[in-house]
């Protein structure tokens, strides 16, 4: 599969398809990957493609992060099925050039938690990692444990419908057969469930460990806006401390600008210094959102999300009658 | 060096706590941190790095620097207790000497009060620090890097090795003598317990990857202001604040008054040199507008001008940039990078 | 909370009404001389499509026991969809406040013309003896939170 990857890449270079590829390398930690950009086919060597591929690389296509990437270049980009959603959520909301992207779809089996590892060996630390097909084996010094793969996953994988890019120029592989047919929020449900005074205290006790670090906006796809309602100052909006109604309206001011755009992958919850469960509001508006407008974000070039389109007639039931 | 055997230390700890505000670590993974402890249970004292430094107790995230209601001020009072901190590491006890010449002294008017921050002095001047020797640096530690080892007694006011059945203890500093003369009832070290510290000593730097020269890195860097290279290094930043936050020596914050109409409280919170709005200034022109520019700031501040300014190094080696960065920013892997550069002078 | 408080406490709302429909509707409820309780202050906005979910969530953690926001009945906008595009704000904002665990009764949403001076009355009835039902706001209050 990598080799795969790799001579594509090449192949691209060579016939002058591209001028500059982001994709995955090999990280400095066990267990990480780290986004490369590379500008020469001998470089497409240095590209990984496995489990520890968490990054949504899509969000370097943004205009703050563009760093490396010019305007009128022709950029390829290694994407998951999630990534490739917000490829499309770009192409919708106009901040990409179709023309001058060469997408190159890898099939997507989810990706690991490092977070997740770390809890399963109660913090001791991994100093290898290799990976089987639904194991991982992680060593450390004095200890070597075999997981499941299935107990490491990132949250966002656990549900994921959508294993492949919904639009990509190549592919690497075969498109992975997705092991559902329609997207299910067992865990939204099953939070909905609790009573409003237990879900409150679970939302002040995630959110208290908040460090107001802005990871998970930073690494958010559908987060690009140049200048964040968190950071503007004339209102301020929103108090700068870590205090935990700033913090919560920080989470949820965040939530409703997404919403009708998160594509769940996840990146945000694995971004996060501070293991909050980030995805679990996410979600809650994702289910919302398909359940009334039967939507779901990043599949379709032609629909506009949710929240920018409207119907006439559409079930009002939480408005007074 | 007196010793503790680990059978007396539940005893050991109870009793300080009776006479200091005692932090030590407290939790595992991303939740730990320096806490206040009443009792040995609630340490853990096999974890090898917090994830939050001890900065955090010493600078909080947030203080309350004073309430304000019409012209009515007040601002908190002095801890009762002082603190006494265990279980810190080198790299970590030597990144709050370095705070201190930030907010306690002032290189600039050190007779002048108005130069020293009241709010970091009243916590730091009064705690003891207890540095206790790594025993296990973990693969992200670099402290040999700037200077530091893992059984650095350059911090701290005491300096502690953890053995098979005891601590040994030993004061470094003034404060430190005067708190072991206060102890009773406990051993002096045999040579034996000597001999095991070199043992484990040696053992704990072998754990250390080679290091590279910080010295080298501070004269090299000058040079490379206008490198392309930074463009490379920080393509991958997001700008998220995570390193810093978590940094043992990062300082920087930004103070704002809380409330409504003339009734509020001015605080006082972290702010960190990788938000753009960071620099911003009211003409909506940004000195540092680039991800380039703020990444290259950070690195130049931890292993540059903080060095021309106080003489050494304000990055301690720790590594919890390293472990937490979204996108595996290693500072090692740029360091070397910027080393292997050949900029123009 | 004292008992003795709780039988002081008089909640705080926040009306958002939009200029072309509930901001008349208010107007005709007070000049019809109809009887609401006194408990809302009200924010008049253009339209109920420039109500952010900020404003309400802003109003909560300021102090506001509750917030209603009132606005053309759909087809009647006077910009043609806002109230439109408020309704799907709205469709995602009050399950999420509900799912976090604010009281579902503290963020009511409603439409009323500018002919309905009655219905005004009888929306603000409503709301207001719905939070009063829930007693003030613990929640999401900046300095208070609590459960």
């Amino acid at each position: 599969m990598v080799k795969a990857l790799r001579e594509e890449v090449k192949r691209l270079f060579e016939e002058k398809k591209v001028d500059l590829v982001i994709g995955w390398g090999k990280g400095s930690l066990p267990m990480t990957a780290t986004p490369i950009f590379i500008n020469k086919a001998e470089d497409a060597e240095r590209l990984i493609w496995d489990e520890t591929c968490s990054n949504n690389l899509a969000v370097y296509l943004t205009k703050d992060k563009r760093q490396l990437v010019k305007t009128d270049q022709k950029i390829g980009i290694v994407v998951k099925g999630c990534d490739g959603r917000s490829l499309v959520l770009y192409a919708v909301e106009n901040q990409i050039q179709r023309e001058n992207l060469v997408i190159i779809g890898v099939p997507c089996a989810g990706v690991i938690d490092k977070k997740k590892v770390l809890k399963h060996i109660e913090g001791k630390e991994v100093l290898s990692a290799s990976f089987e097909a639904d194991r991982m084996t992680v060593e450390g010094r004095g200890f070597k444990t075999e997981i499941a793969k299935c107990d490491v996953l990132s949250d966002s994988c656990l549900n994921c419908n959508h294993p492949n890019a919904p639009v990509f120029d190549v592919f690497i592989g075969e498109p992975r057969k997705s092991d559902s047919v329609e997207d299910v929020y067992p865990d939204v449900e099953a939070f909905e469930k609790l009573d409003s005074e237990a879900r409150w205290k679970t939302m002040v006790e995630a959110y208290s460990k908040c460090i107001r670090c802005y990871a998970c906006r930073n690494v958010c796809p559908s987060c690009y806006c140049t200048e964040c309602f968190v950071d503007q100052n004339d209102p301020q909006w929103i108090g700068k401390s870590p205090e935990i109604t700033d913090t919560l309206i920080f989470h949820l001011g965040r939530n409703l600008h997404v919403a009708g755009r998160c594509v769940e992958c996840g990146a945000c919850e694995r971004a996060c210094p501070a293991d909050i469960d980030l995805l679990k509001l996410n979600r809650k508006i994702s289910k919302e959102i398909l359940e009334r407008f039967n939507f779901t974000a990043g599949l379709d070039i032609n629909e506009k999300p949710a929240l920018a389109s409207f119907c006439e007639n559409e079930k009002q039931d939480f408005i007074m009658g | 060096m007196i010793k503790i055997e680990k059978s007396n230390f539940g005893t050991f700890i109870q009793n300080l706590s009776a006479d200091y505000s005692l932090f030590a670590p407290v939790g595992e993974g991303q939740q730990s941190a320096f806490r206040e402890v009443k009792n040995a249970e609630q340490i853990n004292t096999h974890i090898q790095i917090t994830q939050n430094s001890p900065k955090t107790v010493f600078l909080p995230q947030t203080e309350v620097l004073f309430e304000f209601s019409g012209d009515d001020i007040q601002s908190e009072e002095k801890p009762a207790k002082p603190m006494f901190f265990w279980g810190v590491r080198s790299c970590d006890a030597k990144s709050l000497n370095l705070l201190d010449k930030v907010m306690g002294q002032s290189k600039q008017r050190p007779d002048d009060p108005a130069f020293q921050d009241p709010y970091w002095k009243a916590r730091f001047d009064d705690a003891i620090i207890l540095t206790l020797a790594c025993n296990e640096p973990a693969s992200t530690c670099f402290c040999n890097w700037t200077g530091g080892s893992p059984f650095s007694k350059d911090a701290g006011d005491l300096w502690a090795v953890e053995t098979e059945t005891a601590y040994l203890v030993e004061p470094l500093s003034e404060k430190g003598e005067a708190f072991v003369k206060g102890l009773s009832g406990y051993d002096t070290a045999s040579e034996k317990d000597k001999q095991s510290i070199a043992k484990l000593k040696k053992q704990a730097e072998s754990y250390l990857q080679p290091a590279v020269d910080a010295e080298t890195l501070k004269e090299k860097l000058p040079q490379t202001w206008e490198d392309p290279l930074w463009d490379e290094v920080s393509a991958k930043c997001v700008n998220c604040s995570a390193c810093a936050f978590i940094c043992p020596t990062c300082y920087c914050f930004d103070i704002q008054d809380e409330g409504k109409k003339d009734k509020g409280k001015r605080i006082r919170t972290w702010d960190c040199c990788m938000f753009p709005i960071f620099t911003k200034e009211a003409s909506g022109h940004n000195p540092r507008s680039l991800a380039r520019e703020r990444v290259r700031q950070r690195v130049m501040h931890k292993f540059r001008y903080f060095w021309e300014i106080y003489g050494e190094s304000l990055c301690t080696g720790c590594g919890r940039c390293v472990r937490v960065c979204p996108v595996n920013l290693d500072i090692r892997e740029v360091a070397k990078q910027l080393l292997e550069a050949d900029s123009a002078a | 909370m004292q008992e003795k408080d709780k039988k002081d406490w008089q909640p705080k709302i926040l009306a958002i009404l939009c200029n072309w429909c509930s901001y008349a509707g208010a107007d005709l409820a007070g000049v019809s001389r109809i009887q609401y309780p006194p408990n809302i202050r009200v924010l008049r906005v253009p339209c109920s499509g420039r109500v952010d979910p900020m404003f309400i969530m802003k109003s909560l953690q300021n102090g506001f026991d509750g917030v209603l926001v009132s606005g053309c009945h759909p087809g009647d906008c006077h910009y043609l969809s806002g109230n439109y595009n408020a309704r799907r704000k709205f469709a995602v904002l009050k399950p999420l406040l509900e799912y976090i665990g604010i009281e579902t009764e503290r963020v009511q949403f409603s439409w009323v013309s500018a002919g309905e001076g009655e219905r005004f009355a009888e929306v603000v009835t409503k709301v207001t003896n719905d939070i009063r039902k829930v007693g003030p706001a613990k929640r999401l209050v900046k300095g208070v939170v609590s459960w």
